[in-house]
């Protein structure tokens, strides 16, 4: 039993080997899908977030409201500050024009004379709180606040990343009109209390009484930041892996049409046994596969310049995982072979079924920003088992007990390939 | 030779699914030790079904098959280990050189080690292909082909041989080198149930023959006994054309 096992194992191993496109569909094909599209996705990743959102600034205030806006999108990382279009000095005109042509995501446009409106608006609060000091109504007095600042924005742009833009954008020029509007009225009680000594200081730029902390909810060691490379790395690998119900179900179409299944059926051998042989290989082959793209992740993203895959706090865990998400993909394979009825529906069954599982699996886009309807769909993809489990141990710093119901639900899904696969089979040979 | 029957075949009969006629139709013949049976017909007659079902390829729809002693609907793991298949196809795999098939498929009949390389380089050697067996099995040529799916059906010494059309698309050496070692594992105890459609082969080659036709059996004997049944016929072509008449076949 376990020579015939071996032979089997060495028949598949060679037959492997020896199939040049079928080796490039399995190990050349998902490491070119992984350098391109992590490239793709960092490159919108950093034309964010490493260059900043292109924005146009124009200045017709020119004092304190201007300049601290100014300065302050000068200085923020999330920003790329303009303040001249084509050697120009922005004008609202110039800046709307820019905008509207997609030069710029976003532009902003201080009036003229918005610092003094301001201090003019405290100045007659703090009067007239003065005059009426006997009066109790001075929380009735609201401030008049005439300055109307212009966002402009690139219609082209989602809504999404410009609500996100525009109340950063909101929150940080009310900010800065609270500050100056606080540092008058300061000032100008200033000047009517008699002892100077006792006059409160502008103290707002100094005091800030809530914080804010942003910390990714991981429980790995190392601060792990979720990029394209955390992302691609796993989710292509896993789609490479199912990719192996191509040539796997492509060689048992083969032995069928070439005979050898005819020769083997009247033979002092299982099937089970046959099958069991391929099954071993491929799972290997899978195995590798992973390795090769972690090998991927870890050494050749960096040196394009990419961030470094970190692996999390379990390799036994990714281990038990891999295999049981190859298991799957093998027991997948299997069954298309021996539902399909010739090398051509396999093909065509295979790579179909493979690209709407990877879809539907979040490999092509995350799950979480499908709607409702297709994420409930979606957790039934058993790619989605694979790459939530290894989003839980690559960005969430997971172990064996946070992915045991995934490991389980992937070698379920490979039991009832098989038992599919066995049904199918004596089906077709019942004539 | 032994006339006790290795292989007892009683009201056969196998209709496919969807299919209005029976490809076997109530057959039933013995077939004595070390005999070389002819099964003889024209196409669609039934022989590769007969043989498919004696092969434990599919099940007969009704009738019992005894293969030395045993039941093949109860014990078709033991029938299968004491029988050997020369397919009408080449039943090789083309990306695997001569001696990796040959090595796969002993292991597969259980054998293993010292003995299944022996018996490989004596067969390799026997058949002529010595010097070709680390070649690919697609670079051969198709006579070389045919005595490669020889070998793979033969090495593991069967007590049964079947043989369907085995020299079938071969040159006239190669058929000849292919007959004369069928008769050599014969004469070394195997029984042999051959099917063709080159009449003069058959005639020198089988001990016994029996024609098929629509499933039925037409009739049985040796060539000798056939030929000699009818005073015009001259040869085995004569009689199976007077028997199966001369229309086309689909």
């Amino acid at each position: 039993m376990i020579s015939k096992l071996i032979a089997s194992v060495k028949k598949e191993a060679l037959l492997l080997l020896r199939d040049r496109v079928g080796l490039s569909i399995l190990f050349i094909m998902p490491m070119v899908l992984i350098f391109v599209m992590t490239l793709i996705q960092d490159a919108a990743f950093k034309t964010i977030n490493e260059k900043g959102i292109p924005i146009v600034f124009v200045n017709n205030d020119n004092d304190s409201l201007g300049n601290q806006i100014a300065n302050g999108l000068m200085h923020n990382d999330l920003c790329s500050y303009n303040d001249s279009i084509n050697g120009k000095l922005a004008t609202a005109e110039l800046a709307q024009k820019a905008v509207a042509d997609g030069k710029f995501l976003v532009g902003v446009v201080i009036p003229k004379g918005a610092t003094e409106a301001i201090r003019k608006s405290v100045t007659n609060l703090v009067n007239q709180t003065l005059d009426n000091s006997n009066l109790k109504a001075s929380t009735n007095i609201a401030i008049s606040d005439s300055v109307e600042i212009t966002i402009l924005i690139d219609p082209v742009a989602k809504k999404s990343f410009i609500n996100s833009v525009t109340s950063n954008l909101h929150e940080f020029i009310s900010e800065i009109k609270t500050k100056i509007m606080f540092q008058t009225f300061s000032e100008q009680i200033a000047d009517v209390i008699p002892d100077k000594k006792n006059a409160p200081k502008s103290a707002y730029s100094q005091t800030q009484i809530i914080k804010y902390k942003e910390v990714y909810a991981s429980k790995n060691e190392d601060k792990i930041i979720p990029n394209a490379v955390q992302h691609n790395v796993p989710a292509w690998a896993i789609f490479a892996m199912f990719f192996i119900a191509i040539p796997l179900s492509g060689s048992i179409m083969k032995e069928k049409n070439e005979g050898s299944v005819f020769r083997l059926h009247t033979m002092p051998s299982s099937y089970l046994l046959l099958v069991n042989g391929k099954i071993i290989v491929y799972v290997l082959v899978c195995m590798l596969q992973f390795l090769l793209m972690l090998t991927v992740g870890l050494y050749f993203l960096p040196m394009l310049g990419l961030p470094k895959l970190v692996l999390g706090n379990s390799y036994f865990a990714i281990f038990l995982l891999t295999m049981a998400t190859a298991f799957a993909a093998t027991g997948y394979g299997v069954m298309v072979g021996t539902l399909a009825s010739t090398e051509h529906q396999a093909a065509i069954m295979g790579s179909l079924s493979i690209l709407l599982l990877s879809a539907l699996g979040g490999v092509w886009v995350p799950s979480y920003v499908m709607p409702e309807v297709m994420r409930n769909i979606s957790a039934f993809s058993p790619l989605n088992w694979a790459l939530s489990g290894f989003y839980k141990l690559f960005l969430r710093g997971g172990n064996v007990s946070h992915i045991i119901y995934d490991v389980l639900k992937l070698m379920f899904f490979f039991f009832v390939t098989m038992i599919i696969a066995h049904f199918a089979h004596t089906k077709k040979r019942t004539v | 030779m032994n006339s006790t029957a290795i292989i007892e075949i009683q009201n056969l009969s196998k209709t496919f699914k969807g299919a209005t006629e029976p490809a076997v139709n109530n057959i039933s013949f013995s077939i004595n030790k070390n005999e070389i049976f002819g099964l003889l017909g024209p196409n669609g007659a039934g022989k590769t079904t007969t043989i498919s079902i004696l092969c434990g390829l599919f099940p007969p729809s009704s009738g019992q098959v005894f293969i030395d002693g045993k039941s093949l609907e109860t014990q078709l793991q033991s029938i299968k280990q004491i029988v050997g298949i020369v397919p009408q196809d080449i039943a090789l795999y083309p990306t695997l050189t001569a001696r990796e098939n040959l090595s796969f498929f002993g292991h597969m009949y259980g054998l293993k080690g010292k003995d299944l390389k022996n018996k490989i380089e004596i067969w390799l050697e026997k058949l002529g292909l010595s010097e070709s067996a680390n070649r690919l099995v697609a670079t051969y040529s198709g006579g070389m082909k045919r005595r490669v799916n020889l070998i793979a059906g033969v090495l593991h010494s069967p007590k049964i041989l079947f043989l369907d059309e085995p020299t079938v698309g071969v040159d006239v050496q190669s058929r000849n080198v292919i007959i004369e070692h069928l008769k050599e594992i014969n004469t070394e105890g195997t029984t042999i149930i051959y099917t063709s459609h080159h009449m003069e082969e058959a005639e020198n080659f089988c001990t016994k023959v029996c024609i098929i036709d629509n499933g039925k059996i037409i009739t049985q004997g040796t060539p000798e006994e056939l030929i000699s049944k009818n005073e015009s016929t001259t040869n085995l072509e004569h009689v199976f054309l007077q028997l199966t008449n001369t229309k086309l076949r689909d």
